[in-house]
């Protein structure tokens, strides 16, 4: 891939580093003046992106003020979520907006999933040498 | 009741109640087979194509409105 950038699989788990290994990407989200240093797990069977509610509110979103309800699957059917809009920027790519299912639990982690996140990037992952590229769509 | 009967009336109950009921026969299933039964939480959104849906929506109502 022209342009993008090469990123190591993380291991979430110490005692079980290879067993453990995600792809984490870091990633800048900002709202207005707020932002937050993030990293979320690329999950492409995921059909959304979803937000952990601290997250939120660090960038100063309101749940009363969210209107748009969204229903999530699997586990987290059972917990309520807002669809809310964010700026995003991965390493020293032009931001884009992404759309998250906010979701009122710290129980998830960030996911990056099908609904937006991979309609604005193209990744390739390469398990076998535990890393990813990531670079913008192309035009 | 027969299991015909049984379906009929699991069909009906609200969302909620229908994972209950889920939960609850494969944890008597799990205990019948010697499986320590537990959650297992999968914190993934699959399949969840009406909020991908309405994000999408979302997102084009956002570009309609700065256009």
């Amino acid at each position: 891939m022209i342009g993008a950038i090469r990123l190591p699989f993380v291991p979430l788990d110490p005692t079980q580093r290879d067993a453990s290994l995600m792809p984490l990407l870091p990633l800048r989200l900002a709202r207005g003046e707020l932002q937050a240093a993030v990293s979320g797990i690329l999950d492409t069977g995921a059909a959304v992106n979803v937000l952990p509610y601290s997250i939120g509110e660090q960038l100063g979103l309101s749940w009363e003020q969210q209107r748009t309800s969204v229903v999530l699957s699997g586990n987290l059917s059972q917990i309520q979520a807002r669809g809310v809009l964010l700026s995003a920027t991965v390493g020293s790519f032009p931001p884009v907006q992404l759309a998250f299912a906010w979701a009122q639990t710290d129980n998830v982690p960030l996911i990056l999933g099908q609904a937006n996140f991979f309609l604005e990037f193209d990744v390739c992952f390469y398990r076998s040498q535990s890393n990813f590229e990531v670079k913008p769509k192309s035009v | 009741m027969s299991i015909e009967e049984l379906l009929r009336e699991a069909h009906t109950l609200p969302r909620q109640e229908k994972f209950r009921l889920v939960q609850e026969l494969i944890s008597e299933l799990a205990d019948e087979v010697g499986i320590t039964a537990g959650e297992y939480p999968i914190w993934s959104p699959y399949e969840a194509y009406d909020a991908a849906a309405t994000l999408l929506r979302l997102l084009e109502e956002e570009k309609a409105e700065a256009v």
